[in-house]
Parts: structure tokens; C-alpha cells; sequence
């Protein structure tokens, strides 16, 4: 007979309500105090810093969103995945602005998108011999070789394949470096992915290029976007309205896949015990493989937005690294393994560097915080390890003995 | 216990050694090849840092990333107190000088001159306001390393990492600030910082004895096994009455200390002070040494050492420019050599299978890379020069990634270097009583064994010497 307990009463914990009342009575007191000092800061002003804000985090929380996969699956913080998003910029530049190429290069080029395509289509068919897949690529292939040897390539088909060839180039990574580190310390496995972020680095400046690169692509994305608001113009442009869109149609996308499909129950249930899934008849190794074409792959998106964003693509060495820190400190904060978490922590950490440099911009008496604003990721993600090493939605933590 | 005779070689041993090595210091202050006296005095300066992040990474077994920042407070602080008049005055007349008249006051010789300690204050005893600068520098690191060290009480493994990597970019980015810029003249540096001591192959060796000395006391003395503790079973040791917080944070501020040392001297190696010499690929260059050479052991760190050192100011070759056919002929031969050693490292191992489908990708690839390579270097083609730039580091973080997948604790492991290896005793040999109990226990074919070591046993007792070994 089982023992019936007394429900205890549940215990509100109000601590979360305090910081957002905290957070938004500073906001709106700076922003009604910043009224009064100059006419500068207008509805128009603020208004701008949000779409800003909004723009810049849903950059990082596409970028989180690789962590935080890899981290719940294998357990590893993939210090390499800001230099996955560093090659997706620059797969999208050079297809974009070096199109049409000549023929042995569009093939070389062609090889990963067909391979990445075959990986997409064995979603569905479950091996990679399978007919329908091997079709698949094949004709890919060719479309490829096709379009990148014929015509210049728009901007959307630049980021359809660059995402394909980044996704193959997240599974080369797992599979040479990673793969054979299974099971082993996570020290080790931290410090191999510190060295293929070196690796990729110095790889990117041997054979991409050594300077900042000018990143302006002509099109309808980035047109200028110019409406009032209340009592100013706000001038901007179209990518305020783009990037999140297509942010959240990945995500989206992601969220379904995870949730509905086979493959995805399949990395669920990977993520709550490898082993136990592995004896329930989950490929673990086909899940990881997916896992990096994703994240990777989201990365690539990433990327090619952030070069359309800043309209320049620093050189390889260091694109990657404040990008990746910031959306690693994002996927923690968040709560690193869950999806939704590494949104809401991409989000924050946009309207923390962005947001938070606006309330406190530049006066006569003041100047400014703008040349702090690389460190606020940091520092949040240290508070956040210290009072909430979970995240604002993570499981437990704690080592169990 | 080693017997009398063994110690008493040992001691000899590492007297002579000692001996050599400065006899080889002269020789090579001798030669007066600056390139090669600048490479020794740069092994001896990150040599510095390796084995203090060795400390964190190898003996404690915490990852942290933050050594670069260390390694700036104390070069930067080295590089404030001991800058030359000459200096200051041209910085104060620059008209992009962050610097103020508090900031640009603060060195050591004003210190002394305003004890009255004027002697103190000339040209030749430059060599002490070093010494002082280069300690507090260190001291003040120490105090970073105190702060850096406590969120180790709460986290751990990569969480642990990933905020010292946080700690020291912060570090790194807010000296470029306006709040640190009057201490650090911002983006500029200094320039002209005495470059006498880094470059100068008797302090940087003596710098780096001290710190191996210490390190060595430190690794087997109570303090280091408590650490070695930590890196084996962080609940077990607590369980065993270490207390975790104290030793982790002593580890750190001893580590930073030393970094920040080190800091003060790759400052005057260098002779200026910039932010970016102070990157995280220094760490990352640590991190490979000590990875290499063997986490948790001075000498292995060394030698880890010395190969980071080699590649960097030996590799220039690497990154010459060639022709693209060489570049091809390059590689083709890398990728057929990659392959072979796969095969043989996957028949030593007698690892099935033997042939796997990707070596056949590998092969054709090195040899379309060897056959285009070779009918263009004969037909006179594809002769564009290239350069490639970051070879060193190319090969520094796959040689990292190799050593990760083959033998994850380095060259030497946890070992050090032991002068027995040369000897080829056997640490583990077991000693005529076990054997003789093994003969016992095995059979009565093998109690001959007993009866030898029993005769052996009496007679060595008679003749008044002590049988133990090990």
C-alpha cells in the first residue's frame, strides 16, 4: 500500500519577478531621465535600439543554438563552433561575390553541397546508399556545378549553400577530431576543440584571406527601411525585419524537426542518456553526425547574416571568436542543452550589448558605456555560473555522486 | 625509498646536469648568434608560464584559459614601474598619450628617489628596480589569481574553463578602456621598456630555476599532493579532509604569481607593451606545451616547451612563399604519409579494420595532389608564388588534436623525469621477498627461488648491508 504524503504548499520564489521589476523600472527611469537631457533621445532613438537589439540577438541565438545541441548530446562545449560560423560568413561571401567560377573549382564546391543534401534526404530515407539519396545528390551536384560554373549566385541561394557546406564541414570536424575523444576526460575533449578552433582560424587565414573583408551585397534584403515613429524618423533597414524573420523560421524549423520527427525524438532521447538510447536501438552516431549538420548549419546562417548586418567581415583569426563567446555565454545563460534557453539567452545578451549602451549612450556629462559593451557577455555569463550555474531554464547541474 | 648509493648518484647527477646546462648557456652567449640566444631566452621566459599553468591544468586538473591575462597585468605593471625617463617624456609630449601625470609618475626610480635612496636610483642599478617591479607585477597578478580563483570554489571542469577564458578577455579588453587606458596608454603601449633582462639568457634561466624549483618542492610536498588529489576525485579528496577552496585558490594565486613573472619578462623580451601581444593564443601556446610535453609534470612541460618555442621562431620556412605545384607536391606527400602511419599505428594495434573505406579516399587524394604537382612542375605550370600564413599554428593545433587522440596525457604523462630511465631500472620490479612469496603461492617447481632469496637474505645480512630495494 503506498504511503500517501501531504503535499507540501508549493513556495512562490518571487526572485525572478524582482529582477524583471528591478530591470524595467532602471529602463523606463533612464529612458524618461535621458528625455529630459536632449532631444536626441526620442521615441524614434529607443525605438531603433530595440530593432537593434532584437536584430543582434537573434544573430547569437541562432549561433547558441549549435552550442547548446552539441553540449546536450556529447557534452562538449564546442569551442570550435564560433569558427564554424566564421567559415559559414565567409562559404556565403565567396559564393556570393566570386560566382561563376571555373569548372574544377565549382566541382570542388559542388562536392560538399551534394554531400550535405544527401545528409538532409537520409533525414528521411535513413541510409545514405539509398537510392533516393544518391539521386538526390547526384542532381544536386550537378545543378551546383551548373550554377556556380554559369551565373552569379543570389544572395538566399549563397546562404542555402553555405549552410550545406558548413553543415559538412560540422560533421568533418566531429568525425576527425571528435569521434575519437568519445568517453574521454572533458578536459581533453575541450582543449582538442580549442585546437580545431586554432586550426580553423589559422586554416581561414592561409587560404581565405588576411584582410577585413567589405561584405555589401546589393539586395532586396537590405534595402532601407525608413517610418516614423510618434515623434521622429526612424531610419534603418529592412534586415531590422529579416534577420529575425528568418531567425525564427530556422528556429521554427529546428523546433519541428526535434519534436515531430523520428530523427529528432531520436536526439532527445540521446540527449537525456546516450547509453540508455543507444541500447533502446537509437544510432547514436548517425544522432551526433545530425546534430553538428545543424548547429553547424545554423551557424552558417548566422554568419551570413552577421556579414550582410555589419556590411564587413573581419579577417578570419578573430571573426569568430567574440561572435562565438558571446552566443556560448547566451547558450549558458539560457540554460546550455535547451533549445528555447539558448533564444531567450541569445536575445538577452542582444539587448544587453545593444539595449543597454543605448540607456546609457554618450551625453555631455557622461560618457558612455559603448566601449564596454564586449565585456557585458562575459560578466553576465560569470554572474549567471555563479548564482544560476542552470541557466534561466536548465536542468540540474550538480555532480552526482 | 631509493638505497643510499642510488640517492647519492641522483644528487651527483642533477649537480652535473646543473653544470652542463649553465656550461651550455656560456657557450651559447658565446656564440653571439642573437637569434639563437633570443629563442633560449623565449624557452626560458613562456617556460615560465607553461609550468605555472601547468600547476592549474596538470597538477590540480583544472582547465583554465585565463593565463594571458596574468601574464598582461604582470607585464604591464613590470613594464609601468621600470620605463626609462627618456620614455615617460615622450610619451607625456605624445599627442595621443592616454597617460596622466599620476600614471606617468608612478616608477619605481621616483620611489626611491623620494626615500632619499638616491644610489638606488642611477642607471646601474637598474637590475634591482627590475627585480622590485617584476615582484610586485607578479604580487599584484597574484591578487587577480586570488579573485580568478574563486568562482572555482562553485564550478568546475569546462564550466570552470570557460570562465577563466571569460576573466582573462575581460582583462584584456577593459585595459584598452578609458577606465584603464591612463595605466595602460591604451592601444599604444610602451615602447622602450628595458629589454636588457628578457633578452638576457642569465635572468631568464635564473627566473625559470626558481620557478621549476618551486614547482618541483611544490608537486611533492603535502600542498601538491592535496592538489593531485583534486584532479583525481574532487569528492574524494574533500571526503579525505582537503579542503577544496583553500588549495584551489592557492593554486591559482601560485600559478598567477608566476605568470605574472613570466609577464614582466616576455615584456622586456619583447621591449614594448601592447595589447596585442597579449592575445589568447598565448595561453593557447601554453596549452600546448603543456598538453604535449605531459600535464602534471615540470619536465614534460619543458619539453613541451621547447617544441612550441622551436616551431615558433624556427618555423619561418613553413611560411615562406612557394609555388602552388610545391604547395601540391606537399601535401600529396603529407596525405600518403598520414595514411601509411595510419595503417602501421592501426596494425600495431592490431585495430580492425585494418583498411578503412576513408584511407582509400586519403590515398587518392595525396596522389591526384602528387600527380597534378608533378606534370605541372614538368610542363611549367601553376608557378604563382603563395604564402602561407599561420603554418605555425596550423601544425601546433594539429599536433595538439594528435596528442589528444593518442596519448591524451602527454609525452612523459604524469611522470618526471627520472634519471633511472637512463639506468633502465624498473620502478615496479618486485622485490626478492615478493617473488618469493609468488613462488610460494604459484607452485613448489618455483620454491628454489625461496631458498636462493632465503641464502641471499642471510648472507646479505651478515655482511651488514640492508636488502631493501623500493
Amino acid at each position: 500500500m503506498a504511503v500517501s504524503s501531504i503535499p507540501e504548499p508549493k513556495k512562490r520564489n518571487w526572485a525572478p519577478y524582482l529582477i524583471i521589476g528591478a530591470i524595467l523600472m532602471i529602463v523606463i527611469g533612464r529612458i524618461i531621465f535621458l528625455g529630459t537631457v536632449s532631444d536626441r533621445f526620442n521615441a524614434a532613438f529607443f525605438t531603433r535600439a530595440i530593432t537593434e537589439s532584437f536584430k543582434l540577438g537573434s544573430l547569437y541565438a541562432l549561433i547558441a543554438l549549435g552550442y547548446t545541441m552539441v553540449y546536450g548530446i556529447i557534452r562538449l562545449i564546442n569551442f570550435a563552433h564560433g569558427e564554424v560560423f566564421m567559415v559559414g560568413a565567409f562559404a556565403t561571401f565567396f559564393l556570393f561575390s566570386a560566382a561563376p567560377y571555373p569548372w574544377p573549382v565549382a566541382v570542388l564546391v559542388a562536392i560538399p553541397i551534394a554531400f550535405g543534401v544527401m545528409r538532409i534526404l537520409d533525414f528521411w530515407r535513413g541510409k545514405m546508399t539509398d537510392p533516393i539519396v544518391l539521386a538526390g545528390g547526384g542532381v544536386v551536384f550537378f545543378i551546383a556545378v551548373w550554377l556556380l560554373s554559369a551565373t552569379t549566385v543570389n544572395f538566399v541561394l549563397a546562404l542555402i549553400f553555405s549552410m550545406l557546406i558548413t553543415g559538412v564541414l560540422g560533421i568533418f570536424i566531429d568525425r576527425i577530431a571528435y569521434s575519437p575523444l568519445r568517453g574521454a576526460p572533458r578536459n581533453s575533449m575541450l582543449i582538442t576543440a580549442i585546437a580545431v578552433s586554432f586550426f580553423l582560424q589559422n586554416f581561414g587565414l592561409l587560404t581565405l584571406t588576411r584582410r577585413q573583408t567589405p561584405f555589401r551585397p546589393d539586395t532586396v534584403l537590405n534595402n532601407s527601411l525608413v517610418f516614423n515613429m510618434f515623434d521622429g524618423t526612424v531610419r534603418t533597414s529592412w534586415l531590422i525585419v529579416v534577420i529575425p524573420l528568418i531567425s525564427l523560421v530556422l528556429v521554427i524549423a529546428l523546433t519541428l524537426f526535434v519534436t515531430r520527427t523520428r530523427l529528432g525524438k531520436a536526439m532527445r532521447a540521446t540527449a537525456q542518456d546516450a547509453e540508455v538510447a543507444q541500447m533502446m536501438g537509437v544510432n547514436v552516431g548517425r544522432v551526433i553526425a545530425t546534430t553538428f549538420l545543424l548547429g553547424s548549419m545554423l551557424a552558417a546562417a548566422g554568419g551570413a547574416m552577421w556579414g550582410l548586418n555589419f556590411g564587413s567581415l573581419n579577417q578570419p583569426a578573430i571573426l569568430g571568436i567574440l561572435p562565438g563567446i558571446k552566443a556560448f555565454a547566451a547558450a549558458v545563460i539560457g540554460g546550455i542543452g535547451s533549445l528555447p534557453g539558448a533564444v531567450i539567452g541569445g536575445l538577452i545578451i542582444g539587448f544587453a550589448e545593444n539595449f543597454l549602451t543605448a540607456i546609457f549612450p554618450r551625453t555631455p556629462e557622461f560618457a558612455g558605456i559603448t566601449e564596454f559593451k564586449d565585456t557585458f557577455a562575459f560578466i553576465l555569463l560569470i554572474v549567471i555560473l555563479l548564482v544560476r550555474p542552470s541557466g534561466i531554464i536548465g536542468e540540474d547541474l550538480s555532480e552526482k555522486v | 625509498m631509493l638505497d643510499t648509493q642510488k640517492r647519492h648518484r641522483n644528487t651527483i647527477l642533477n649537480f652535473a646536469a646543473i653544470g652542463v646546462l649553465i656550461v651550455f648557456l656560456l657557450i651559447i652567449d658565446g656564440i653571439g648568434s642573437v637569434k639563437l640566444e633570443q629563442a633560449f631566452a623565449l624557452f626560458a621566459i613562456w617556460g615560465i608560464a607553461a609550468v605555472s599553468l601547468n600547476l592549474i591544468n596538470g597538477t590540480t586538473g583544472i582547465l583554465s584559459l585565463g593565463h594571458h591575462g596574468f601574464m598582461l597585468i604582470g607585464g604591464y605593471i613590470t613594464a609601468l614601474l621600470i620605463l626609462s625617463s627618456e620614455s615617460r617624456a615622450r610619451i607625456a609630449n605624445s599627442a595621443r598619450s592616454q597617460m596622466n601625470e599620476f600614471t606617468l609618475g608612478l616608477s619605481i626610480k621616483n620611489w626611491f628617489e623620494a626615500l632619499g635612496l638616491n644610489a638606488l636610483a642611477t642607471d646601474d642599478t637598474l637590475w634591482l628596480r627590475f627585480i622590485v617591479a617584476i615582484v610586485i607585477g607578479g604580487i599584484i597578478s597574484m591578487i587577480f589569481g586570488l579573485i580568478v580563483g574563486i568562482p572555482s570554489l562553485r564550478l568546475r571542469g569546462d564550466y570552470l574553463a570557460i570562465v577563466t577564458f571569460g576573466f582573462g578577455e575581460i582583462i584584456r579588453l577593459l585595459a584598452s578602456t578609458r577606465l584603464f587606458a591612463p595605466f595602460t596608454n591604451g592601444s599604444l603601449g610602451f615602447s622602450g621598456v628595458p629589454s636588457e633582462f628578457g633578452k638576457s639568457l642569465w635572468w631568464t634561466f635564473g627566473f625559470l630555476a626558481i620557478t621549476v624549483f618551486v614547482m618541483a618542492k611544490l608537486k611533492y610536498s603535502s600542498y601538491g599532493r592535496a592538489l593531485q588529489g583534486i584532479r583525481e576525485d574532487e569528492i574524494a579528496a574533500e571526503a579525505m579532509g582537503v579542503n577544496l577552496a583553500y588549495h584551489k585558490v592557492l593554486a591559482f594565486a601560485i600559478s598567477a604569481f608566476f605568470a605574472g613573472i613570466a609577464g614582466g619578462l616576455w615584456v622586456s623580451w619583447l621591449a614594448t607593451a601592447r595589447l596585442d601581444v597579449f592575445l589568447f593564443t598565448l595561453t593557447f601556446f601554453f596549452l600546448v606545451a603543456v598538453s604535449v610535453g605531459g600535464t602534471g609534470s615540470v619536465t614534460g612541460v619543458l619539453i613541451g616547451t621547447a617544441l612550441v618555442v622551436f616551431v615558433r621562431q624556427y618555423g619561418d620556412p613553413l611560411e615562406e612563399s612557394y609555388t602552388l605545384w610545391q604547395w601540391l607536391l606537399a601535401g600529396g606527400v603529407l596525405l600518403l604519409a598520414a595514411a601509411v602511419a595510419t595503417l602501421i599505428y592501426r596494425n600495431i594495434r592490431r585495430l580492425r579494420p585494418r583498411l578503412n573505406a576513408s584511407i582509400y579516399i586519403v590515398v587518392g587524394l595525396g596522389i591526384i595532389a602528387l600527380l597534378i604537382g608533378l606534370f605541372a612542375a614538368s610542363g611549367g605550370q601553376l608557378q604563382s608564388e603563395y604564402r602561407a600564413f599561420g603554418m605555425r599554428a596550423i601544425i601546433l593545433s594539429a599536433l595538439l588534436v594528435i596528442i589528444m587522440i593518442f596519448k591524451p596525457d602527454g609525452i612523459l604523462g604524469q611522470a618526471e623525469f627520472n634519471w633511472a630511465w637512463l639506468f633502465r631500472e624498473r620502478k615496479d620490479q618486485p622485490t626478492d621477498e615478493e617473488r618469493a612469496q609468488d613462488a610460494w603461492l604459484t607452485g613448489p617447481e618455483l620454491s628454489k627461488r625461496l631458498e636462493a632469496a632465503e641464502t641471499r637474505e642471510a648472507s646479505a645480512e651478515t655482511a651488514g648491508e640492508s636488502s631493501e630495494a623500493n
